[in-house]
């Protein structure tokens, strides 16, 4: 339909396919990423039109002052250990989860939708529901039972917080990922299977030595996809916890905000989320890159 | 259809939206917007009262800006975009937006005003927002419970000490009725702004003194350890914690706990202010309440062992830098209508529970707790509120080390560190 030879039809043919889209993202993404750029070497107050240039370009002491913030250094490490145990949690179950659903369970297909579901809510109202499980819920089965464990609400100590945002967070992205090892494992040719089953192979031996090195790129889209929502943690964080107790959950994008509207240290803020930016960029472009040379391998 | 007529039905549909939304704008009226409805609580009242005023008059409309999430964060981020609402209730946020606000001194409803109401927004003698209400927190309590403790009608002028305190706690304790004899919200805001308020302001008589020890802390001048304030100020929160109904887990509660444990009568007391008034009345609208200072000795004549923290939460403030004047007309006009206005005052005061500080008003507030503040202000029995010189961020952090030290995480000297530590990273 389409043979473009002159540059008036290639351009032709690249309004009618990209210009809008182009357009939405360069308004919607680019555009604000690089005024957020430029505005992190500003002292701009956050509520002086961007266009106005009523403030002064002061070089790197937004950074300066973003870097000797304690709290933001915690708030990093905080996000470390989040992004550690919600990215390989995350992944065993929902491995584990999709090898089971295409088994031969009966009612498999109830299973597959039921462990999706929870990606389909969103963030805040997830958070809220979690809440009312959290401080209402096991408070009163602390009542029933008597478990010690079971006795107060969760969210109002800090390692029990941290580790109500872990499985919330897991519970939320499980599923989906989930989806994506579903298509890796039907997506291996039945030949190769029954090749291996015709030569005695086990249903372990399958799983690790067939399976697995034959839907690799399954992994490197789960892992990045994990990598980079958990990183970006922030409406679960803002709804179940608040950062709290005590600013004790606080993640890094939940500090930035807060140091931006709360302590209405705009320029400090910007330069933390370009520094949590780089920081992000570097660890999924290494993930990437290591799970290509895997898949490399494996092929 | 061929392609020509469905071309043109298509033309013809977007003409016809286009001119319906310019009809719907091109009425005669002029629109004012105001972000929110002053307080989430109020909603459904204060869009009444919108409705009422629109219906009212024909040269204005009022139209309300939903506010979702942050304030500041819709603020910011609707000045920074051109589309500031005419109308904004704000409080710390003041500072920020001070130089795009109009001068309303020489309106009808800020010639009204009580002296003093206005000392939040005034520079130079010019007057930029309107207080909405005197707001006050201490000790609310329940009269029916504490009058059973009693054994009799509880009378507020008996508590003048920490020991009187000591001695109704317990006795309200030992009540078969009651859970505990107080609930003490746990909340960051609760703790961080109210209660810390109360060592800001109890400093001294002199105002000038209580900022001069602000300023002491922020130099790194001042050792709170060695205050005495802030030694009785934490023995009296030591004793509503021993008489907290969530020993347990301090943290725990909400602020609709709160609510509740006071209006069904669990507890007697609960550290909250007459915001709370709306909330408890909702329950059950017999129950009297009532509210006491924070005593932080065992001499009745201390600054601050009979006077409660009352202060202007927050007012309402009109844009100059993007609104027309006709804008900011409809908007002194609105505004003057809560003032002057019958149906306005009834709003003001019975719907959005408001206490009113305007001479205007020809209706007050029937309740007790409403009466006796504006009583304690009367009778100049009033702490300033010194949370409104906290800097942005201050309460939260302060919040945070009061939540480490309610549950045991940090001791008297790591609370007086962390608040020192605080202080001196504000410039």
């Amino acid at each position: 339909m389409y043979i473009e030879k002159t540059f008036a039809q290639k351009f032709r043919s690249f309004l009618t396919f990209a210009a809008i889209p182009l357009f939405a993202f360069s308004v919607v993404l680019v555009i604000p990423f690089l005024v957020g750029v430029f505005l992190s070497f500003t002292d701009w107050n956050g509520i002086q039109a961007i266009d106005s240039f009523d403030y002064n370009v002061i070089g790197l002491s937004n950074f300066t002052a973003a870097l000797s913030d304690p709290t933001y250094i915690n708030t990093l490490v905080l996000t470390f250990a989040y992004v550690t145990l919600v990215v390989v949690i995350t992944n065993v179950i929902a491995f584990l989860v999709a090898v089971l659903v295409t088994s031969n369970l009966p009612a498999r297909n109830f299973f597959r939708a039921a462990f999706f579901i929870p990606n389909l809510i969103g963030g805040v109202i997830l958070g809220f529901i979690w809440q009312f499980i959290f401080s209402t819920f096991i408070t009163r089965l602390g009542d029933l039972t008597g478990i010690p464990l079971f006795q107060y609400s969760w969210l109002v100590e800090t390692d029990k917080a941290f580790i109500a945002l872990v499985i919330v967070g897991v519970w939320q992205l499980s599923g989906y990922m989930m989806l994506i090892y579903i298509a890796g494992l039907v997506g291996i040719p039945q030949e190769v299977i029954e090749a291996s089953t015709i030569d005695g192979a086990t249903t372990s031996q399958q799983l690790l030595h067939i399976k697995i090195p034959l839907m690799i790129q399954a992994f490197t889209i789960s892992i990045f996809l994990t990598l980079r929502n958990s990183f970006m943690v922030f409406d679960v964080n803002l709804s179940l916890t608040r950062g709290g107790p005590f600013r004790s959950t606080e993640m890094a994008t939940l500090h930035i905000y807060n140091e931006a509207f709360i302590s209405q240290h705009f320029g400090t803020a910007q330069a933390q989320a370009i520094i949590l930016f780089v920081i992000v960029a570097v660890v999924a472009t290494t993930q990437v890159i290591i799970s290509k040379r895997l898949e490399g391998r494996a092929l | 259809m061929s392609k020509n007529t469905r071309r043109i039905v298509f033309v013809l549909f977007i003409l016809v939206l286009t001119l319906s939304v310019a009809a719907v704008q091109a009425q005669d009226r002029v629109q004012v917007t105001i972000l929110g409805t002053i307080k989430p609580e109020i909603a459904d009242p204060f869009n009444e009262a919108v409705a009422t005023y629109n219906a009212a008059q024909d040269q204005y409309e009022v139209v309300v800006i939903p506010r979702d999430g942050d304030p500041v964060q819709m603020m910011t981020s609707l000045s920074a975009s051109g589309n500031m609402p005419t109308i904004t209730n704000m409080g710390q946020e003041f500072s920020l937006f001070r130089d795009t606000l109009c001068d309303v001194t020489d309106t009808t409803f800020s010639q009204h005003a009580f002296p003093g109401t206005q000392a939040d927004v005034t520079i130079d003698g010019r007057v930029y927002g309107m207080p909405i209400t005197i707001e006050a927190f201490g000790l609310l309590y329940n009269q029916a419970v504490l009058d059973e403790a009693v054994g009799g009608t509880f009378d507020p002028a008996t508590i003048t000490t920490r020991s009187e305190l000591a001695e109704l706690l317990a006795a309200v304790d030992a009540l078969e009725s009651t859970e505990a004899a107080i609930h003490v919200s746990g909340l960051d805001w609760s703790l961080g702004a109210h209660f810390t308020n109360v060592m800001f302001t109890d400093q001294s008589a002199d105002a000038a003194e209580r900022v001069a020890f602000i300023d002491a802390l922020k130099a790194g001048e001042a050792a709170l350890v060695e205050n005495e304030v802030y030694a009785g100020w934490l023995d009296t929160l030591d004793l509503l914690l021993q008489y907290n109904q969530n020993a347990g887990s301090p943290l725990a509660p909400t602020y609709d706990d709160g609510v509740l444990a006071l209006g069904l009568g669990e507890v007697g007391f609960w550290f909250m202010g007459n915001w709370a008034l709306p909330n408890l009345f909702e329950m059950n609208p017999d129950v009297a309440y009532g509210i006491l200072p924070v005593p932080i000795s065992d001499d009745p004549a201390t600054y601050g062992n009979t006077a409660i923290s009352i202060g202007v939460p927050s007012n309402l403030v009109i844009d100059c830098a993007q609104s027309t004047p006709e804008e900011q007309a409809g908007a002194i006009d609105f505004l003057n209508w809560f003032v002057t206005d019958p149906v306005g005052q009834d709003y003001w005061v019975n719907r959005f529970n408001f206490l009113p500080v305007y001479d205007t008003f020809e209706i007050q507030p029937q309740d007790a707790a409403s009466q006796q503040i504006l009583q304690y202000a009367a009778d100049g029995l009033s702490l300033q509120w010194m949370n409104n010189l906290y800097p942005a961020g201050g309460w939260q952090a302060m919040g945070a080390s009061m939540q480490k030290y309610v549950t045991g995480q940090i001791d008297r000297a790591g609370l007086a560190g962390e608040l020192e530590a605080y202080w001196q990273t504000v410039e």
